[in-house]
């Protein structure tokens, strides 16, 4: 398929998802009632929850979903391997550490922003220690193994935070927290991330030429002209920004970054700088749609995200383990 | 016309020299085997000739900025590496990414030097399949097309003709001395001492890291060289095919 087909329809869908998203919720108003409440800005309640509930709700589960699928189509693309993931090095687990924190220590309450303003701060202190540790050079494994290794760290310290909470609330509040959720989000939410998302979604988007040098592995990229450290580095601090602040706004929200990019690499001819675009809008849809679903399976309930996110992606991605298992024998 | 100059090139591991202190120049025309055994240091040289590798000592490649090298010479890396199920058309296209513009879309010039190369490479009816399902040897040829697709005054191969069949290893060389005769440099580094012989201009002999010796083949595979760098005897033979070169034993 042509490239610039397939984006049509995955705009397309996104679009529909969109408004869906809008139109789909707990107060019940008619299709109408909604959008005019929308747009002109008429009775009172609809508009209000129009405005400040459902169209922030909505907007974040685009630029969560961008983040995501654009940040695992980069890595995947730059370490050449299918399997990679936002998450690998290492910047969700830290920005849940931020979060986590704050809201161990209360700081999460001192002001409206803290607890994303705290999960940025984990994100950035764990940018520059991957940096760091993955020393000057362009190379994958290096940045691998210092993304794994700043994972498990921040992973052991936000079990070591739940294990001396003195306060069962506190840990409810936080085990809540990570489940990863689009729910009770306002425009701050939206604002703040925004800018930061923008930043890495540009740096990611100029990856595609270098991502698809590296096709032919990081020897012949660089001798065609590819700055390998630079690549890196423009990677790096892309996914860290997107997934950084989708972490930060949305909590841990998993299996995206790693889905989106698998189903949708045929429709792009494996080209890896193609799949940018595919997998950004790809996100998008799929991170729209499944926080439309959480609505609708249990409206009462409050179904996080990541959790239903979890439950439809593993399955999915066995199924696409089975599918590539089966072509290559 | 001296197209590649290198001085007193040398790159160490720890302490210990793998590439050490090598100079040589090529001219535009020529068809270069570096030949060596195992270990010698030949992809280290290359890399280093072409500043992929930390060095002292100057190439006039290394010292390029990085696009305009990329415009110069194309190199092919030992390993074959395809990470994406592309198509082969796509593949070889990757040749044009240092000809073009930030974002540019492939130009006409940019599909035409990409249709030669397939043809070049007897390519023509793969263009659609995807690279990675093709067999060891039908990889390498893609590779092969994506470096001349390239089009660069100068190639340098890391044994590009390993694990294919004879009549490609022979058309393979034949395409590198038609780039030659147009004028091209071309450095190769090879472990079939028979092609080497008979289809190189000159032979460069790696040994230990050091250039050991510099020449026509004949010049080159002396029973001496051979005894002592590589531990052979050959029997080697001028005929109207051009040098013959045969392994019998080991010396050693």
């Amino acid at each position: 398929m042509n490239l610039s087909r397939l984006l049509g329809i995955l705009s397309a869908i996104v679009a529909a998802l969109f408004c869906a998203s809008l139109l789909i919720g707990p107060a019940g108003f008619g299709i109408g009632d909604s959008i005019s409440a929308l747009v002109r800005g008429d009775g009172e309640a609809v508009t209000l929850v129009m405005r400040e509930i459902r169209l922030p709700r909505a907007l974040l589960a685009v630029m969560v979903g961008v983040s995501l699928g654009l940040s695992g189509a980069a890595l995947q693309g730059f370490l050449r391997n299918p399997l990679a993931e936002p998450g690998l090095i290492g910047v969700t687990s830290s920005a849940a550490l931020g979060a986590v924190i704050a809201l161990q220590t209360g700081f999460a309450a001192s002001f409206a922003l803290a607890l994303p303003v705290s999960a940025l701060i984990g994100a950035l202190v764990s940018v520059l220690l991957l940096l760091l540790l993955a020393g000057p050079r362009g190379g994958s494994l290096t940045l691998i193994l210092a993304g794994i290794a700043i994972s498990a760290l921040a992973g052991a310290f936000l079990s070591l935070v739940l294990n001396l909470s003195p306060n069962p609330f506190a840990v409810s509040e936080i085990v809540f927290w990570m489940l990863g959720s689009l729910s009770d989000r306002s425009f701050d939410h939206v604002l703040i991330a925004l800018p930061v998302m923008a930043l890495g979604w540009a740096l990611l988007a100029s990856l595609g030429r270098g991502l698809d040098a590296l096709t032919l592995g990081q020897d012949a990229a660089a001798s065609m002209g590819i700055h390998l450290g630079r690549l890196r580095l423009r990677m790096v601090v892309g996914v860290a920004a997107s997934v950084g602040a989708a972490t930060a706004v949305a909590g841990a929200i998993g299996f995206v970054g790693l889905v989106v990019p698998h189903i949708l690499r045929p429709f792009v001819g494996a080209r890896p700088g193609a799949l940018l675009p595919a997998s950004a809008l790809g996100g998008a849809a799929m991170v729209l749609a499944a926080d439309i679903a959480v609505r609708l399976i249990l409206p009462d309930r409050d179904l996080k995200l990541g959790v239903l996110m979890a439950i439809i992606g593993a399955p999915l991605f066995l199924h696409l383990i089975y599918k590539t298992r089966r072509q290559m024998t | 016309m001296t197209a590649l100059a290198v001085t007193d090139l040398t790159v160490l591991r720890g302490e210990c020299p793998v590439v050490d202190q090598v100079s040589l120049s090529l001219r535009a025309g020529e068809i270069t085997g570096l030949i060596g055994p195992n270990g010698a240091g030949k992809t280290t040289l290359l890399r280093a000739i072409l500043g992929l590798q930390p060095h002292s000592g100057t190439s006039s490649l290394a010292s390029l900025p990085a696009r305009q090298r990329a415009r110069t010479v194309a190199w092919m890396p030992q390993n074959r590496e395809i990470a994406w199920p592309v198509a082969v058309e796509t593949l070889v296209m990757l040749g044009r990414v240092p000809h073009l513009a930030g974002g540019a879309k492939p130009s006409a010039e940019d599909r035409a030097a990409t249709a030669r190369a397939l043809a070049d490479m007897a390519l023509n009816g793969f263009e659609t399949r995807a690279a990675t399902d093709l067999s060891g040897g039908e990889q390498a040829r893609v590779l092969i097309a994506r470096v001349l697709a390239q089009e660069t005054p100068i190639i340098l191969a890391d044994e590009p003709i390993a694990g294919l069949d004879p009549a490609f290893q022979i058309a393979t060389m034949q395409i590198f001395r038609c780039l030659a005769d147009q004028g091209k440099t071309i450095l190769a580094a090879l472990h079939d001492l028979g092609l080497a012989a008979r289809h190189c201009t000159r032979l460069l002999l790696l040994d230990k890291g050091r250039l050991v010796a510099d020449g026509p083949p004949r010049d080159v595979l002396t029973p001496e060289n051979l005894h002592s760098v590589f531990g052979i005897a050959a029997h080697v033979m001028e005929t109207e095919h051009g040098l013959i070169f045969q392994p019998l034993e080991i010396t050693r």
